[in-house]
């Protein structure tokens, strides 16, 4: 039936043939073309008998003379294909029909051997057949060939007849198979090469004790001839993986070359391509993942490289060379550079001037390794940051991925998202956000030299830092605070900011890479990373320099607003700290002072320097005066009614017009020491006249000495502290009023120093008839002492810092006083305009008060005051306006005498409020207020 | 008896005291450059012992430095800038 059908068709289409043949001829044509589907039969069906090939071609020359080629050849190809779909492509699905029940995820080692095995068998079943296929179509080319040379007489040299046929046969075999792709295969082949290439690694790892499988590389003479960068180091591969490589004759590598080969002469070039390149990127991804951890104090990039030079690099190169694709020696490097290489032509040690495809391969594992490490490092940066400097390392690896990839917007977005979830919370403290910021500008500034990236990470935290009360102090503390003037070598901890500023400005005078610890690594590396300008580097004005280390500092002031609010804040601590000294030691205030002039310019720090000056003053006059005592003594004078020497005491003076304001409140310290306070200022007008002394009695610090029997025990204290206990001397009980009296302070005052006392089990409280007069007595000290531990003949107490007790007024108090006179405005505003900005008070503030009282103050000094009046809840704040709080509103009204009657713009209103203007004359009962409103245009 | 006693000749016992010093002057401020007398002049940076008072005869004090310039600036017989007497240095 097939052959009538083609003989049929062919007759209509070779129409123009029929007329020049013959009845015989026909006859002849018949039986060829019977003999001809005969021998294709045998030869191509069932068994296969190549026997019949000479038949064979002898009927297709026949048909061939009479212009049947086409007719033979489309015969032959639908034979081949009838039989390639029954012995090949059914077989071959066949195989993996198991695995139609497994999900692929569900693929795991225990199929490792399963899938090997099918996937091998299946393609050596069909490659079987393909051969014995092509060897058939090799027949039928010969035949054509033959005939062709037959009639031309000579040498018929053309193939391209052969090539045509072949590349016919291979379209169909792809197609066929192709079209019947079951959908699970790719996967089947994915987990294959996945499989392999795990094993493959182990082996090279050193998991294996398979040494058999690797050359030593030292029988390879084209590396000797190829060695053009010693200097990347070959020795630390060698370390790792033994200096072995992988050859094309490894016998895994030609298992999975078989593989490849089969499948790409099966027309999966491509799709195994796929399967084994995301083999390998799984693989590395692996890799990748593993290397890098949660151990941020190494580098693991360049371990990452060294891997996938001695796996996936060494496994395509055998691969290539086994499949006979790939190394061109000769070819010179064509101009295809890796970014990531010292010099063109050295890419890895080992691997020599390698092939465009692996080229490209090592800049695509290169790149996603890169891009994994990345993302890894960025989701992690919160926690680098925290370990920073001893994730230096990783922040260095970071950095040179975001240099490949670019994607520093990504690290942006994921950090600040971080900061907001981690850092900006009520739960932290103003010092841990401060550090981490700190942290933050150092790293990001490796990463980022340009400073981009940490303006819009460092905005958010500044943003939230402003909006903390205790920030300007914890900023100053951290800058200023630590031993100082104590260079006990590098990694001092307790340094301060400013000290730790300072020293990396000395260190990178003599920019020396000093880390000894795998120095040869590191260089090797800085080597063979040198294609790329470093930013740092490639400036070398000292300048630059500089400027790196201001903009940290910068960053840090940029926090506070002014570089003169940070000095300011700075004398009240350092007011606060020499008020509170008793031996004029200054050495690390000092240090600090010279850092700081050093970093804000001197005459900023012109007050200080007059406050430091004022102590290094008053131990000198303390012993001239002191000098002065024991002329007199050795003269034979006497010490004085009470007995007691002017050695006991001890004086700072002040020069008070440079220091802050300090607490002045007057306090009757006891007779005996008034006297010798009235005694050294005498002294002192003698000396110095016509200077003079006023003492400021509350300041100071008082160590004394309590005995009980046969005990003593000391303490450290104010002179309020000292007052009061000094006072039980001679009276051991005493009235809340009475001694309150006595000292010269108010009762809720002497109330709350007396805990002190209390609090050391020297004096006991009662409460007395009337409940606001409480009764305090002098402990037996011999019965409580043990309890309270006041036998420990040690015990040294600051009170002042205890009960948070300040000598000097604090900036905020200083700022509450100035701002005071403002709150009315700005309650006025507020009931006025319902809410506001801080932006807009500030502005209205300046345009109406230009005089009296000036409104002076800074943006930052407003918003400083508005957070104050906020934690009194006189206000609220919502998306960034300042309301009244509700239940305020109507008491800010009453105290709200309208300041603007002076102004112009004023607007008459009446407000059905209560009885709130005291001055309107209206009287209590008055439900009316005549408010003056002053109404922006 | 309570056993208690405040040893003031303890060794240990030290009472640090501050105070401020301030000039023995009856004004507050330096008549020629109007900085406060517990300051200093203009031309100094630290007060006290480097930037000392100068009264006249007339009872004036002045910044030492403010006032010699003064004289300098007044030849050949100075005033003083507050009272327009013959500026003499009191004895
Ligand atoms: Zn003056
Ligand atoms: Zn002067
Ligand atoms: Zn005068």
């Amino acid at each position: 039936m097939t052959m009538v059908t083609q003989q049929a068709s062919s007759n209509y289409y070779n129409l123009g043939i029929l007329d020049s043949i013959t009845d015989d001829s026909i006859e002849d044509i018949l039986d060829s073309w019977t003999g001809f589907c005969n021998t294709t039969e045998s030869l191509l069906k069932d068994k296969g008998d190549l026997s019949v090939g000479s038949e064979f071609i002898s009927h297709v020359h026949i048909l061939c003379e009479n212009r049947l080629s086409s007719l033979v050849q489309d015969h032959f190809f639908k034979a081949l294909e009838e039989t390639f779909e029954k012995n090949g492509r059914s077989k071959f699905w066949h195989h993996f029909d198991d695995f139609r029940d497994v999900s692929i995820s569900e693929l795991n080692e225990s199929h490792k051997d399963w899938v090997q095995q099918v996937l091998c068998k299946a393609l050596e079943d069909i490659c079987l057949e393909k051969q014995y296929q092509e060897k058939c179509l090799l027949i039928l080319v010969h035949a054509l060939q033959s005939y062709k040379e037959g009639i031309s007489k000579g040498k018929y040299n053309s193939d391209a007849e052969r090539v045509a046929l072949f590349s016919r046969y291979r379209l169909m075999v792809s197609s066929v198979l192709m079209t019947t792709l079951p959908r699970h295969f790719p996967e089947i082949l994915r987990f294959y090469f996945k499989e392999r290439l795990e094993e493959l690694s182990d082996m090279i790892s050193g998991n294996s004790d398979d040494n058999d499988e690797f050359q030593a590389k030292d029988n390879m003479d084209i590396d000797e001839r190829t060695k053009l960068s010693p200097e990347v180091s070959e020795m630390d591969i060698g370390e790792t993986y033994n200096g072995r490589k992988i050859s094309e004759n490894n016998k895994l590598v030609k298992n999975i070359g078989k593989v490849v080969r089969d499948l790409r002469s099966l027309g999966f070039m491509s799709m195994a391509e796929d399967a084994y390149a995301s083999a390998i990127f799984l693989l590395l991804k692996t890799k990748v993942n593993d290397l890098a951890g949660d151990d941020y104090r190494t580098s693991v990039l360049w371990s990452i490289k060294e891997w996938i030079w001695a796996v996936p690099l060494q496994f395509l190169y055998a691969l290539l060379a086994y499949l006979g694709d790939s190394v061109s020696y000769d070819s010179p490097s064509s101009g295809l550079k890796s970014p990531l290489a010292s010099h063109p032509t050295s890419y890895y040690p080992g691997i020599d001037i390698p092939s465009e495809g692996l080229v490209r391969w090592q800049l695509r594992l290169e790149y996603f390794a890169y891009e994994t490490l990345q993302d890894l490092r960025i989701a992690k940066l919160f926690e680098i940051i925290v370990d920073y400097p001893d994730s230096s390392p990783a922040i260095d690896d970071l950095k040179k991925c975001l240099q490949y990839s670019g994607q520093h917007s990504k690290l942006v977005d994921s950090f600040i998202s971080s900061l907001r979830y981690r850092l900006l919370t009520a739960g932290a403290s103003t010092n841990d956000i401060l550090h981490q910021y700190v942290s933050t500008i150092k790293a990001l500034r490796i990463i980022d030299p340009t400073g981009v990236f940490l303006e819009a990470v460092g905005e958010p935290i500044r943003d939230y830092l402003k909006g903390r009360k205790d920030t300007m102090k914890c900023i100053v503390t951290m800058l200023t605070d630590g031993p100082g003037g104590n260079p006990n070598g590098p990694g001092n901890t307790g340094d301060s900011l400013l000290e730790e500023l300072n020293r990396d400005e000395e260190n990178q005078e003599d920019d020396v890479c000093d880390d000894d610890f795998n120095s040869d690594d590191r260089h090797a590396w800085m080597n063979a990373e040198r294609w790329e300008p470093d930013p740092v580097e490639a400036d070398p004005l000292k300048g630059s320099r500089n400027r790196r280390k201001f903009d940290i500092l910068g960053m840090i002031v940029g926090v506070i607003g002014s570089k003169e609010q940070l000095v300011n804040e700075y004398r009240v601590m350092l007011a606060e700290k020499l008020l509170n000294k008793s031996d004029y030691d200054i050495d690390s205030e000092i240090r600090t002072l010279e850092l700081l002039k050093i970093h804000f310019g001197e005459s900023s720090m012109q007050k200080c320097e007059i406050m430091l000056n004022d102590l290094i003053n008053s131990k000198r006059i303390n012993t001239n005066i002191k000098a002065s005592i024991s002329d007199v003594s050795q003269k034979g004078s006497d010490l004085g009614e009470t007995g007691v020497s002017l050695d006991l005491l001890d004086a700072t003076i002040i020069s008070s017009n440079f220091w802050p304001p300090v607490q002045d409140e007057s306090i009757n310290i006891p007779e005996t020491v008034d006297q010798l306070l009235s005694d050294y200022a005498k002294r002192f007008y003698e000396i110095k006249t016509p200077r003079k002394l006023l003492w400021k009695k509350n300041l100071g610090t008082v160590k004394l000495e309590l005995q009980f029997g046969d005990r003593a025990a000391q303490f450290t204290v104010t002179p309020v502290h000292a007052a009061i206990i000094m006072n039980f001397q001679d009276q051991t009980r005493w009235i809340s009023k009475d001694l309150a009296a006595a000292i010269g302070v108010p009762v809720d005052v002497l109330n709350r120093r007396i805990n002190f006392w209390i609090s050391k089990g020297i004096i006991a409280e009662s409460v007395g008839a009337e409940s606001d007069n409480h009764m305090f007595d002098l402990v037996d000290a011999m019965v409580d002492s043990s309890r309270n531990g006041v036998n420990n003949a040690s015990c040294e107490d600051l009170a002042a810092d205890e009960e948070g007790e300040t000598s000097v007024a604090s900036l905020e108090e200083q700022l509450l006083q100035e701002m005071t006179v403002y709150e009315k405005y700005i309650m006025g505003m507020l009931t006025n305009f319902g809410s506001m900005s801080l932006d807009r008070i500030h502005n209205t503030l300046k345009m109406f008060c230009s005089a009296d009282p000036v409104y002076d103050k800074s943006l930052q000094q407003l918003q400083s005051f508005l957070s104050g009046l906020l934690s009194e809840e006189k206000l609220e704040l919502r998306d960034g306006m300042y309301y009244l709080k509700r239940e305020y509103s109507y008491l800010s009204l009453r105290s709200y005498h309208c300041p603007h009657l002076k102004f112009n713009k004023v607007v008459q209103s009446t407000y059905l409020i209560g009885n709130i203007d005291e001055t309107s004359g209206y009287g209590n009962d008055s439900f009316v207020l005549t408010h003056y409103l002053c109404l922006m245009p | 008896m309570h056993h208690f006693v405040f040893i003031y000749l303890s060794p240990y016992c030290r009472w640090h005291a501050v105070a401020s010093w301030t000039w023995d002057a009856q004004d507050e401020t330096c008549g020629i450059c109007r900085m406060a007398f517990d300051g200093c002049c203009p031309e100094c940076k630290l007060p006290g012992d480097d930037c000392p008072l100068i009264w006249g005869a007339c009872n004036h004090a002045f910044h030492l430095h403010c006032i010699l310039k003064w004289v300098n600036s007044q030849t050949p017989q100075a005033h003083c800038p507050m009272c327009r007497r013959e500026w003499q240095y009191k004895g």
